[in-house]
């Protein structure tokens, strides 16, 4: 499904290039779980905002189910993220001022559709992440954990092809942190959502079927590295 | 996205800030409130002129006054007589509808003797008894006595106190108005010399007469103002003019004066056009401060835009276009005007309303201007409103839209 070949990436600061990530190969199939750890300042978030069309400025070939978005513009990425991705932050990123439904119900909104056709799906998603009847809340008022459920749902609402989570647990206490990991599980089991997760909690990485290291740049290791490159 | 989700969305971040966006949207208003207050009584005191002093197009039909005015003061020659009519009927036929001779029954200026002084007096002639007067003595004049044209008439109680000290002493004494004398057979109290809207009263003056009298015989025949009538659509003026100019040459008393015609249409025009020389330069201060109202909104676009960076990037990464982002900017830029320019077209008309009535008290002789709040006053007000929002909107939104994904979310 993603298919990344000889991606690099420089950051550009003054007179100052930063080579941020170093001819990076990886292949995710359907249905995988992944994660991707390593140090900060690694590139780990980098790669993952290129795989999930944040990021447009890189050298390299990236197939997505063979589409090459090497070649694609902006305004292409928008409903690329829109139809394909869904994204789980650290900091949940959520709409202080809108209610719980409304951030949940945005990339439907930004997909075109109306307000009045949305509520159900919303509905449905807030019982799969355990939120029940909490439509009418504001973010702010939620702990943690919740807030990353809103933020999950959000994520899943428009049936995304993979989700992104770029250290979905980083905020959280170890507890929150297991619920959070076994809704994810559950989206990938019973689902079949592919999943790449950025993490540098060991505890976590441990929990996923494969686990992708990065150190300055580079893919050190890939627990199934050996099978994907058979394939 | 949907344009019903924009503006939803929009009107939920301004009332988010009420107190700022409130602020931003009072110096839109002042700036619409004036122009819409100038307008309003600029066009107030245009339509006023124009049904005072216009030639009447609103009944449908047109009429001008041509006057004749003697070369000598106290002749008794009149201007028009039977053979004018006649001869301008034949001539201008065609364009004129009907002419006549117009016999004025309110307050005339003229002499008189009363009892044996000769004083100024003012004189309205009645054709039917009239109630608009309150008698203090004696009896009002019968619609009998009006149509034979019995010699009697009414006094007002300032005029028979000063000659006769009491209204019941001045009963039965006589005043003579040219070659007639009449018999004082009431008194009645004074009145103002103006109505209530603006029109001189006919009972403001000092002696009531039976008008068939004082138009009898070759009086009915003559007289020195004639009344145009035309069609709705005709060109009056220009009619008027040559009528006029023809009666210099062959008007019956053409020698011993002149017989005049003034265009108000035209002097109206002329006004108008100065009342819109001054409207505009008034609109043209109120643009200044349009502007400077429209650099608060870009102001505070921008400070919205930066202080919104978090809530750019979540959409953006949800699926907007930047097209999206800078509607939703655009679409608050301009909902804030367009709230300040609507309440400012509220305000503007209201002041508009208030200002009129003191206007026409403070310049007095009855001349009455209401505000005149048009269609086009609300349009205007709406538009200029609108585009202010857009203009000074443009850039903020754009900034937003152009914000870096990766800098947002990093």
């Amino acid at each position: 499904m993603i298919k990344l070949t000889n991606i690099n990436k420089y950051y550009r600061q003054g007179d100052h290039r930063f080579h941020v990530l170093h001819d990076i190969n990886l292949t995710v199939d359907q249905g995988e779980f992944v994660a991707i750890i390593g140090e900060s300042g690694s590139g780990k978030s980098t790669l993952i905002n290129i795989i999930g069309f944040l990021d447009d400025d890189f050298t390299g070939t990236y197939f997505y189910e063979g589409q090459p978005i090497h070649d694609y513009t902006r305004k292409q990425f928008s409903r690329l993220r829109n139809q394909n991705v869904g994204f789980v932050f650290q900091n949940f990123k959520l709409i202080r001022e809108a209610t719980v439904a409304e951030n949940v119900a945005l990339p439907l909104l930004y997909a075109g559709q109306r307000r009045r056709e949305v509520g159900e799906r919303v509905t449905a998603v807030l019982d799969q992440v355990g939120l029940h009847g909490y439509e009418n809340q504001l973010p702010q008022n939620m702990s943690g954990g919740q807030q990353q459920r809103v933020s999950i749902a959000r994520a899943i609402i428009g049936h995304p092809h993979f989700l992104i989570a770029d250290e979905p647990t980083g905020a959280l206490d170890t507890e929150t942190s297991q619920e959070i990991m076994n809704l994810f599980k559950s989206l990938n089991r019973d689902e079949g959502t592919t999943i790449i997760m950025v993490t540098h909690d060991p505890h976590v990485a441990a929990q996923c079927e494969r686990v992708v290291k990065i150190i300055d740049g580079r893919v050190v290791s890939d627990s199934q590295g050996a099978q994907n490159a058979d394939k | 996205m949907r344009i019903s989700e924009l503006l939803r969305t929009a009107l939920r971040s301004l009332r988010a800030n009420k107190k700022r966006s409130f602020l931003t949207i009072i110096g839109i208003m002042i700036g619409i409130a004036a122009v819409i207050t100038i307008m309003g009584i600029g066009d107030g005191i245009t339509q006023t002129m124009y049904d005072k002093f216009g030639n009447n197009t609103k009944q449908g039909q047109q009429s001008t006054e041509i006057y004749y005015l003697p070369d000598n003061e106290n002749s008794t020659v009149n201007g028009f007589t039977q053979q004018d009519l006649t001869n301008i009927d034949n001539r201008f036929g065609g364009e004129i509808r009907r002419v006549r001779i117009e016999h004025a029954t309110a307050n005339l200026n003229t002499h008189a003797e009363i009892g044996d002084v000769t004083k100024n007096v003012t004189v309205s002639l009645l054709k039917k008894p009239t109630t608009a007067v309150k008698l203090v003595a004696g009896r009002t004049l019968s619609a009998n006595e009006l149509v034979t044209g019995q010699a009697v008439a009414l006094m007002k109680l300032s005029l028979a106190k000063r000659q006769y000290g009491t209204a019941q002493n001045a009963l039965g004494t006589t005043v003579t108005v040219g070659t007639t004398t009449y018999q004082i057979v009431g008194v009645y109290k004074d009145q103002a010399e103006y109505s209530l809207d603006g029109d001189q009263n006919k009972y403001g003056a000092g002696v009531l007469l039976p008008a068939d009298l004082y138009y009898r015989g070759d009086a009915v025949n003559q007289g020195d103002t004639i009344k145009l009538t035309f069609d709705q659509g005709s060109d009056a003026g220009r009619i008027s003019k040559r009528v006029a100019k023809y009666l210099k040459k062959n008007g019956t008393a053409a020698n011993q004066g002149s017989y005049q015609y003034e265009d108000m249409e035209k002097e109206l025009k002329q006004f108008s056009s100065q009342m819109s020389i001054i409207t505009k330069f008034i609109s043209f201060i109120a643009a200044i401060s349009l502007f400077i109202a429209g650099i608060g909104v870009m102001n505070m676009m921008y400070i919205s835009v930066s202080e919104r960076t978090q809530e750019i990037g979540i959409r953006l990464a949800v699926g907007a276009t930047p097209a999206n982002i800078m509607m939703q900017f655009l679409v608050e830029a301009v909902a804030l005007t367009v709230t300040g320019g609507l309440l400012g077209f509220l305000g503007g008309a209201g002041l508009a309303h208030l200002i009129a009535p003191l206007l026409s008290h403070s310049i007095g002789g009855g001349i009455h201007i209401h505000a005149h709040i048009t269609m086009t006053a609300f349009l205007l007000a709406f538009g200029t409103s609108a585009a202010v929002g857009l203009i000074f909107g443009i850039l903020p939104a754009r900034q937003a839209a152009n914000k870096n994904l990766i800098d947002i979310l990093r």
